[in-house]
């Protein structure tokens, strides 16, 4: 989908067009400057606008580092094989791990790309990297890969955060350069809201005191035309908004329908909060699994792990096909980095970037295929390898996101993916 | 022909008060339109005949002359109200209390705000307001590796040198020698990177943004990798030594070697942005010899041939170096006909007051970047110079200036408009907005001062505007207002606090209405914000719970609007 962004985008012009959204509203309510003030529906001209975008995106980050020796590129007879068989997917010629039973079943969605071949592998700058699309060693305010989601694929009409994270810890780069209105909406690995998100003062009081602060906000208003007052009134409005519409995370009584597919975990109910989350239109929801970091006893902590992602992926990829949303959703996983073939002296694989493995679906990703190779015995990219410019360029473009657009911080140009990032055609479908 | 104070003859005004005045006449159809605009405009009689006096005649002439070009109708003067709130914000760090508010309105003088303004300038919050905002220019919002009692000092440090009126120049010389106890920390933050030291001390001090040119020839300058490389050569020997300090502390030490240079493989010229390094395999790597920015190669002894570098232990500061390429540096950056310094300065100072930089963002000098003002900018530099670098001076003439006092309303929808043709709107800085909560709430300025902002505080009010300084409300900060407890905290009534006092006070609701919004938005209601207020505070049941409960609400009303968010 194209979201009619041009390469040399900059922010400021998605400011005002955005704001010129806003004041639609404003004018079609009537003249005053909150008129729609904690409204939960919207005027034609941000319908119809809203329309521009409507893909959506999920993350399952891997905590710490995916082996993927023992997930989906196995060295099956080679010295660098763990003790794990593979088994037959849904696609010919495509083998993963016997404790992905359920994810093998969708392997026609999947595109495997065995060819990562990465820069930082240590947690802190691999997260970093592997979220911004750029070093941290650069010491500047990227953006995550959520923050320009919620950027480029916002829904305006949405009551809901644009950039949803679940208990991720790996990166805390947040909207950098993009600006606080993007900053990621932090709640648990289960999708719980936290504490702070909940009124502190009871509905009457809180409508009360909205109506007094709604005067102030008129009063003020009809003399300030500044565009700061009209944004500090639209976050507050959005906030308002989502403590109304923060049922949208409560998927309790689904969820005991639901837990028996998705396995009782807390990443379980992450996931499916997810798919209800991108189902009320939000655009970009980041899941984080920790605790893949096995430099001891690997495959018992990889064993462990996928049985908790199996079930919650597969039934995640089932929901959104059932419910018409994958086509227009991409889920992604992902790690910071992989890990060693070698197996270590305690059992354990470590760091490892130079050939692993993430895997797309949906969202227009081309499904039933591996992309790129490593060798024989896993150490090196055989063929067509895949750096991170390449991966976010990838993503970027199947979200009709600009993977060149740029922004500024003070005179700085800086861009979505570095130059001469390019998406993989062979990827999209 | 306009009557110009300049002429220092002793009978006349002081002042060009060209914005309403109906004195000039040759600007009749202009000023006429302006007085339909201005009923409201208060004019300042002439005040004292001191020379200091011209520089802000000049900025308004110059302003003024800005908006005649590109036609916008001049701002009106700021109400009373208005420039009191701001004139403290941007001076002191903190809103008025309802005392000095009153003191304000109260003095019917003609000279009441330059006399304000005077007073403020001595006020020990000024110093340390302008630590804090040239401790945010130096260090950021979250420098890495930086101890937070460690920046305390080095706040400290700042504000003594803004106590003693230090010129600037001296303060930068003081900055990059770092020999002061606790001036250290501007370095620190570097960790012995050249690199980084180069674009910082480039882009804050001079003005100029040299890191494009680390790669690839500045894309939009007129900056080659040579100079880049040439201005790195200067401090690619300065280190940073963590050391131990008194009662435990550690201390920063900054120290130079007396070898170790820059070096490139490959051509130094010629590498057009987008492009690869034009790199020769196994080419040996060249050092590059320091230069001065858009000037010369330094002159620089040779080593002695048999000079061997000390090895040093851990946590060992180096041997003074038998030249310090550093202190060349500082001394062609702090010289009096330094191109970049002054101009970098003025331009920071006036955006700290006027909003926008003449050039924009004021760290960005280049050549193909036109200055807005550029005759205005020529004169404060050169002013600024020749008042041997007082940061204090400019300060008070630029806030005396009407431009600066121009009205908070207006046609534009800019924050900043780039003409000043209103008063810039800028989200009170997350310092300003706790030290203001705890006055408007009447804890009183000292509890102000000793306010820190909590870990959430900073998180949530902490950066609220993009890297290009436009601001944007964020949930968070919102959800922080609605439901976080510090606002609510500080607006419940306890222990004599303004709520408190309200409750308790036998006056009528008016004159409490009054009183809250004297002490929160420093003005007086509309008939119609008193009445509402009245009526929500003043509801029924008369249970005293209820009664502090809606006095809560009220305040907390106050303290979330935009009209208290930012300085207008």
């Amino acid at each position: 989908m194209d979201t009619g962004l041009q390469p040399g985008t900059c922010n400021v012009q998605q400011h005002l067009s955005r704001r010129s959204l806003l004041k639609g509203t404003v004018l079609t309510a009537g003249g005053m400057a909150v008129a729609n003030w904690g409204a939960l529906t919207h005027s034609q001209t941000i319908a119809a606008e809203a329309k521009r975008t409507g893909k959506r995106c999920i993350m399952l980050y891997m905590e710490g580092g995916a082996s993927q020796s023992d997930t989906f590129d196995m060295k099956l007879g080679r010295p660098t094989a763990g003790p794990f068989r593979s088994i037959k997917t849904n696609v010919n010629g495509i083998e993963v791990c016997e404790y992905l039973p359920k994810i093998a079943k969708h392997a026609d969605k999947l595109a495997i790309i065995r060819s990562m071949k990465t820069k930082s592998v240590d947690h802190g700058i691999g997260g970093y990297h592997m979220h911004t699309c750029y070093p941290s060693n650069e010491k500047f305010p990227h953006a995550e890969i959520g923050a320009m989601i919620a950027k480029y694929c916002d829904n305006p009409e949405s009551d809901l955060p644009s950039f949803i994270k679940m208990g991720v810890l790996a990166c805390s780069a947040g909207s950098g350069y993009l600006g606080p209105q993007y900053e990621p909406f932090s709640v648990a690995t289960d999708g719980t809201l936290p504490s702070f998100a909940n009124p502190n003062v009871p509905q009457d009081v809180q409508d009360r005191r909205g109506e007094l602060l709604k005067f102030m906000e008129e009063q003020h208003a009809k003399e300030h035309r500044a565009r700061p007052f009209a944004s500090h009134r639209e976050a507050e409005l959005r906030t308002i908004r989502l403590m109304r519409a923060r049922k949208a995370f409560d998927v309790a009584d689904e969820w005991n329908k639901a837990r028996e597919r998705y396995g009782n975990t807390q990443f379980g109910r992450g996931c499916f909060t997810a798919v209800k989350l991108v189902e009320a239109g939000v655009p970009f929801v980041e899941i984080g699994q920790d605790g893949w970091d096995s430099h001891n006893d690997n495959f018992p902590v990889h064993k462990a792990n996928m049985s908790v992602l199996d079930p919650a992926w597969a039934s995640m990829l089932h929901d959104l096909q059932d419910r018409g949303l994958l086509q227009d959703t991409l889920v992604v996983w992902t790690s910071e980095f992989g890990r060693t073939p070698a197996i270590n002296g305690q059992g354990g694989r470590d760091h490892f970037g130079r050939a692993w493995t993430v895997v797309l679906a949906g969202g227009g990703i081309k499904g039933g295929q591996t992309y790129g190779a490593s060798n024989q015995d896993g150490f090196e990219v055989e063929d067509k390898p895949v750096d991170e410019g390449a991966y976010f360029a990838t993503i970027y473009k199947t979200m009709g996101v600009d993977h060149r657009a740029v922004h500024y911080l003070g005179a700085r140009p800086i861009w979505a993916t570095p130059e001469g990032s390019k998406p993989i055609p062979e990827l999209i479908g | 022909m306009r009557i110009r104070s300049d002429s220092h003859q002793p009978d006349a005004p002081a002042r060009e008060s060209g914005f309403a005045h109906p004195r000039v006449g040759t600007r009749i159809p202009l000023l006429a339109l302006r007085a339909s605009v201005l009923c409201a405009a208060i004019y300042f009689p002439a005040g004292a005949m001191a020379a200091e006096t011209v520089l802000r005649d000049t900025i308004d002439r110059e302003v003024q002359a800005g908006w005649e070009k590109e036609k916008l109708a001049p701002p009106a003067h700021s109400t009373d109200a208005v420039f009191l709130r701001r004139v403290y914000l941007d001076l002191v760090g903190m809103v008025p209390s309802y005392e000095e508010v009153n003191a304000f309105f109260n003095d019917n003088g003609p000279k009441k705000r330059e006399l304000l303004i005077d007073k403020l300038l001595a006020d020990p919050r000024f110093f340390s307001n302008q630590a804090t905002a040239w401790d945010l220019v130096l260090l950021g919002r979250n420098p890495q590796g930086i101890l937070p009692q460690q920046r305390t000092a080095f706040r400290k440090w700042l504000a003594t040198q803004f106590e003693k009126n230090e010129p600037y120049d001296r303060i930068v010389h003081k900055l990059l020698t770092a020999e002061e106890e606790n001036s250290q920390l501007y370095y620190a933050q570097f960790r012995g990177s050249a690199d980084d030291t180069t674009t910082s001390v480039m882009r804050v001090f001079l003005g100029t943004q040299l890191q494009c040119a680390k790669c690839h020839d500045h894309p939009f300058d007129i900056w080659t990798q040579r100079d880049y490389y040439g201005m790195t050569g200067f401090f690619v020997r300065t280190l940073v030594v963590e050391v131990a300090g008194a009662n435990n502390d550690k201390k920063f030490v900054v120290g130079e070697k007396s070898t170790g240079d820059v070096t490139f493989t490959g051509s130094l010229s010629g590498t057009k942005a987008g492009e690869a390094p034009k790199k020769t395999p196994n080419a040996k790597a060249e050092p590059v010899k320091p230069k001065f920015l858009g000037g010369a190669e330094l002159d620089e002894p040779e080593l002695p041939q048999d000079f061997q570098e000390p090895k040093l232990k851990d946590k060992e500061v180096p041997p003074k170096p038998l030249f310090s390429r550093r202190e060349k540096a500082v001394e062609w950056i702090t010289a009096k006909d330094n191109p970049y310094l002054a101009k970098a300065a003025v331009n920071r100072i006036w955006a700290q007051f006027m909003g926008r930089g003449f050039v924009h963002p004021v760290d960005d000098f280049n050549s193909s970047h036109e200055p807005s003002l550029p005759e205005l900018l020529k004169t404060l530099e050169q002013a600024f110079v020749a008042h041997n670098y007082d940061v204090k001076w400019l300060i008070r003439e630029i806030v005396n200036s009407e431009a600066y006092q121009a009205a908070d309303v207006g046609p534009s929808e800019d924050a900043m408009p780039k003409l000043y043709e209103r008063a810039r709107v800028r989200p009170l800085s997350v310092e300003e907005l706790l030290a203001s909560l705890h006055v408007v709430t009447g804890l009183g300025v000292d509890s102000a001062l000793k306010s820190m902002p909590s870990k959430d505080m900073l998180q949530y009010l902490g950066q609220p505007t993009d890297g290009q300084g436009t601001f944007q409300g964020s949930l968070s900060e919102h959800l922080f207002l609605h439901n976080g407890d510090t606002f609510r905290g500080l607006c419940r009534p306890n222990k004599d606090n303004l709520p408190d006092r309200l409750l308790k006070s036998t006056a009528g609701w008016e004159a409490k209405v009054d009183q809250m919004f004297l002490s929160v938005l420093s003005r007086i209601p509309t008939s119609e914000e008193r009445d509402r207020f009245v009526s929500y505070l003043n509801g029924e049941p008369k249970d005293p719970k209820v009664a502090a409960q809606r006095m809560e609400e009220a305040m907390w009303v106050l303290v979330s609007g935009s009209e208290f968010r930012f300085n207008r």
